[in-house]
């Protein structure tokens, strides 16, 4: 999960250097947090919707 | 009364940087639970760390860059990921009517519960704010190049973020090291309160003291 935090750090680097390409690490970060989220999605939970 | 522009685009500034401050708040509140009480964070705790961190972003583009529509979409987007991650772990807690929660609770709710209601009020904000077109529509190239007050207030604010995200990737490595991180946490020795308290006080001066430095360095624009 490291991983993702050093990504958030590139972005940071992003903004701060105004690299143009920046907004498109924040997309990659977010689609990596919610594969590390699905990752950790390991019980069902018994909700009735 | 009609503001102008410019008058407009510096309040929507200190909104962004209000922001800013509000989610240094959430986050040195997780912190200080993890350095000064000694409660490790779970994954999904972290899931939403990272949400917090992106919810930063769009204000942080919004000051350096210019107040742009697609900064705030950042904003939402990343809003929307942690709060899935926050929304994963309220279930899993209600679905049992006997399970305490994870964690210690805040004002009667547990943290990944805040949590959702920070990601909900970002998401509602961002939305408002996206209305207001003036300053979407100034030409806004953001305010590196006007020194005073609120660039400092600004670099303080975005120097904190970029501390606090520094902190948690750091301590992300004793707990999990490279790969995923366990369910459940073992427990560390924290600083105690006040020792907590004070780490984040030193950030706070630590990230003023680099914004006022930063100020001075960095002339106006021509």
């Amino acid at each position: 999960m490291l991983s993702m935090f050093v990504l958030w750090l590139v972005v940071f680097a992003g903004i701060v250097l105004r690299w143009r390409w920046t907004p498109g690490i924040v997309i990659v970060t977010l689609v990596w947090t919610a594969v590390l989220l699905k990752l950790h999605m390991n019980d069902a939970i018994p909700l009735n919707f | 009364m009609r503001l102008s522009v410019e008058r407009q685009v510096d309040l929507a500034r200190l909104i962004n940087i209000a922001a800013l401050f509000a989610l240094i708040g959430v986050l040195a509140g997780s912190l200080h639970l993890q350095f000064g009480v000694g409660e490790q964070p779970c994954p999904l705790c972290l899931v939403q760390r990272s949400g917090m961190i992106g919810l930063a972003v769009g204000p942080m583009m919004n000051l350096l860059w210019g107040i742009r529509a697609r900064h705030y979409a950042l904003s939402i987007l990343a809003a929307s990921v942690g709060a899935a991650g926050s929304v994963r772990q309220i279930f899993l807690h209600i679905a049992d009517a006997a399970d305490p929660g994870y964690g210690p609770d805040f004002f009667g709710l547990h943290l990944y519960t805040w949590a959702f209601v920070t990601f909900a009020v970002g998401v509602v904000g961002c939305a408002v704010l996206l209305l207001w077109e003036a300053p979407l529509t100034s030409g806004d190239q953001g305010l590196r190049g006007t020194p005073g007050l609120m660039r400092v207030a600004a670099y303080t604010a975005i120097t904190w973020v970029i501390l606090d995200a520094i902190l948690i990737a750091v301590s992300v490595i004793p707990e999990c090291g490279l790969g995923m991180c366990p369910d459940d946490p073992s427990d560390i020795s924290g600083l105690g309160d006040t020792g907590g308290w004070v780490l984040i006080g030193l950030m706070g001066v630590l990230s003023l003291a680099i914004g006022v430095l930063l100020d001075r360095r960095r002339p106006a624009r021509a």
